[in-house]
């Protein structure tokens, strides 16, 4: 199966919705048409199927232009599943289901053959209906319905399997049922599927390759991890991400960064001691207040860090696992100094990080003004035996500010700086 | 709901078993019709009670000492009559069935685009220019045929935007053209006041002008009609998911609609150019029928042809005998009996789509 979409052009009146768009669908591959509302997903689909008219030799189907094929011929080899299937008429599971077979039926008088029943039997099997089959399709969920669609589809016996957005109105458990069906076809049938997703993650996580679509023209294509950088997907959405390494996966995954209403940079300094992921939502808060931020001392691949390389704020940092050494200390003491203002996060203390209290008492004793974040009881932080704790009753007791809050942290960094 | 399944099940699992049940049914009804009647062994009018030997003896012909105009009541009025029921609720329900596929809504009859209305202003004119006596008996259902097409083709027209038929203008436009067409028939009626008698049982619909001819002209293409629509089931029920999934099940949506509108059209408009406009039995006569066998017009389509066919049968013998010695129009009885059934269903569906 060669499916090549080549220069394709597609136009409503004036409004010019796909602009040579050119890519190929590869063999047994599960492709992702991603894009924003409006980029033109659905009108590629629709031109693929020929619902919509496009110019001779834009699509290829196996090096036959699209527009020579029969409509049943058309119909054999895609299969569509829309966003949503309904119907007023009381139509049994297996009616729908056994509609897929309309392209094959080729005699008007004759039913379905024994074949023809096998072939439905065995669809709702894989798309996991059987057990719906004698139920009336309208008085089925949106999940249920959806799975049936896909055993219609694939009663069609088709070479590509084209999905419109089929998580859409689907609950979370749906959307992963969903898609965990979509890709077991995908290996198990060596099934083609080209399918319009909205959710990121959703496709990063099972797709091979995505192809992009911004304002109709194809924007990348490629692997998840080479489509989805932070600059493409904000030339594209418009939104500020980071990208992320799912760990139970492996696969990439975004979540978006800044939020729209960051207030413009006033330059004001503010150095954060923080670790363990204790740091990131202070320096995020922080960081949208328009303050300059630096943090230290993290290790890299701790959470904190890679939200501060997100942000791009200058870290004290010292290689994954170590103790910090006597060197990422001092750039710490260096970046503190230069901060009227440093904030401790509640980071869980251990002999390798203790440094970082012992920052705090620098800066305090440089006369600069500390605000330390406090959990109750502060045991729950302190893995040096009681240590930490006695380190940051000190700290409170020379002068630093005592908060049990991220909101109260950041009101005490407010009223301090103004 | 839950307690009807199995048994509507069963006929929905064996719908070759239904078909011949239905065929039964309208056999037997027609036999049934032929014995009520005024003469007959069933019904009112006591002076010519018959006994069931006697009417049999009169239909074969076989007993000479029987009056003659036994013969000719059953042979020239009664069973011309019930062929002309049952070919006229057969086309009204194959119709009914298609419009409803057509227009993906099961509100729509075979008279939406317009067939009665256009129908209705040309059996009115024939009244009112007086033709009957020249050009016989044919006049009226040749006006109200053409007419009926006249209007399809207007409703059709409008109802189409660049060779591309929109349903829900069509049925739009289906309605304006028939509130139009209602006002000129109207309009007519008024000025018809002396015939305007001879229109009322034709705007009831009424089986009472049946004769041979009639069944003959009918029935070939009342029996091709229903054919094609059967033949185009499987892209009825694709097409009932909507255009765009009729097309990707291979399907050509546009054609689809335009063969089963002529269709649907054509038979509905046959069907009322002689019996005059006979309500309802169209619109619930498939309603009935996909509550017993489901959507798959595979299946739908020939039983509601069949049993569209036996309804009407039943409906005119009721017409015929319910008032002793006058006939009411079948028009009537379709609505009186049809509309309540219908209101019972449509709750009965209601309630069952709750629980279930």
């Amino acid at each position: 199966m060669r499916l090549t979409v080549s220069n394709l052009s597609f136009s409503f009146g004036e409004a010019r919705i796909l602009k040579d768009v050119s890519f190929e669908v590869m063999d047994g591959e599960l492709l992702g048409l991603m894009g924003p509302n409006g980029s033109g997903k659905t009108t590629l689909l629709r031109c693929m199927t020929r619902y919509l008219p496009s110019d001779a030799r834009a699509i290829m189907v196996d090096m036959r232009p699209l527009h020579t094929l029969t409509e049943r011929e058309v119909a054999s080899t895609f299969a569509v599943v829309p966003q949503s299937s309904s119907t007023d008429f009381p139509f049994t599971v297996r009616d729908i289901v056994a509609m897929g077979r309309t392209p094959h039926m080729r005699s008007r008088l004759v039913g379905p053959s024994r074949e023809d029943s096998d072939i439905v039997n065995r669809s709702m099997d894989q798309a996991g209906c059987s057990r719906l089959a004698d139920r009336t399709f309208s008085g089925l969920s949106g999940g249920e319905r959806q799975r049936v669609v896909i055993a219609r589809a694939l009663a069609q016996e088709p070479k590509v399997l084209l999905l419109d957005e089929p998580t859409v109105y689907l609950d979370i458990s749906g959307q992963f049922e969903m898609m965990d069906l979509v890709r077991r076809l995908n290996k198990e049938r060596e099934l083609t599927v080209v399918a319009v997703l909205h959710d990121i993650n959703l496709a990063a996580r099972y797709c091979d390759r995505i192809a992009l679509l911004s304002q109709g023209r194809l924007e990348a294509i490629g692997r998840p991890a080479e489509v989805f950088d932070p600059d493409t997907i904000m030339g594209v959405y418009g939104v500020d991400v980071a990208v992320r390494r799912d760990p139970f996966t492996g696969t990439v995954y975004i979540m978006p960064k800044a939020s729209s209403t960051r207030v413009a940079s006033h330059g004001r300094r503010v150095h954060l001691l923080c670790g363990g992921g204790t740091g990131g939502p202070l320096m995020k808060s922080l960081f949208d207040l328009g303050y300059s931020v630096s943090a230290g001392v993290l290790n890299v691949l701790d959470s904190d860090y890679e939200c501060a390389k997100d942000l791009h704020i200058p870290v004290a940092a010292e290689v994954p696992f170590a103790q910090i050494s006597a060197e990422s200390h001092a750039e710490n003491l260096r970046m503190a100094d230069e901060a009227p203002l440093v904030i401790v996060s509640p980071f869980p203390v251990g002999p390798g990080n203790f440094r970082n209290l012992e920052a705090a008492r620098h800066a305090l004793e440089s006369g600069k003004k500390v605000v330390i974040m406090v959990r109750d009881p502060v045991s729950e932080v302190d893995f040096v035996g009681g240590k930490a704790s006695e380190f940051i009753k000190g700290l409170i007791c020379s002068g630093a500010i005592e908060v049990k809050s991220l909101d109260d942290a950041i009101e005490r960094v407010r009223s301090l700086s103004r | 709901m839950k307690a009807r399944g199995p048994r509507l099940s069963f006929l929905m699992r064996n719908p070759g078993l239904f078909m011949i049940l239905l065929a039964a049914v309208l056999i037997a009804s027609a036999f049934a019709a032929i014995m009520i009647g005024s003469l007959g062994p069933i019904g009112p009018g006591d002076p010519e009670r018959i006994s069931f030997g006697d009417a049999f003896d009169a239909i074969i012909g076989h007993d000479d000492d029987l009056p003659e105009y036994y013969a000719s009541v059953f042979w020239d009025v009664r069973i011309p009559r019930i062929l002309l029921a049952g070919l006229v609720g057969a086309a009204l329900a194959c119709a009914g069935t298609a419009m409803q596929a057509v227009f993906r809504n099961p509100m729509a009859d075979p008279f939406i685009v317009g067939v009665s209305s256009g129908a209705a202003v040309g059996a009115a004119s024939a009244g009112l220019i007086g033709l009957t006596v020249a050009v016989g008996a044919f006049t009226a259902p040749v006006l109200a045929f053409a007419f009926a097409l006249v209007t399809v083709l207007v409703v059709y027209r409008m109802g189409s935007v660049g060779g591309r038929i929109h349903v829900d203008t069509l049925l739009l436009s289906g309605v304006a053209v028939a509130s139009f067409l209602g006002a000129v028939v109207s309009f007519l009626i008024y000025f018809a006041r002396e015939d305007y008698h001879q229109l009322i049982p034709w705007l009831l619909g009424s089986m009472a002008v049946a004769r041979w001819s009639y069944v003959w002209i009918l029935i070939l293409p009342v029996a091709i009609g229903c054919f094609v629509v059967f033949m185009y089931g499987r892209e009825l029920n694709a097409l009932l998911l909507g255009e765009e999934t009729a097309h990707n099940l291979g399907a050509n949506p546009e054609s689809l609609k335009r063969v089963m509108l002529t269709v649907a059209a054509l038979l509905a408009a046959g069907a009322v150019a002689f019996t005059g406009i006979i309500g309802f039995v169209g619109l619930i006569v498939p309603h009935m029928m996909r509550m017993v066998v489901g959507a798959n017009h595979r299946v739908l389509v020939p039983a509601a042809t069949l049993f569209g066919a036996s309804f009407l049968i039943w409906a005119d013998a009721i017409s015929r005998t319910i008032i002793p010695a006058q006939e009411l129009p079948v028009g009537i009885i379709t609505a009186l009996c049809g509309g309540p059934f219908f209101l019972y269903l449509l709750h009965r569906s209601k309630a069952g789509r709750v629980v279930g």
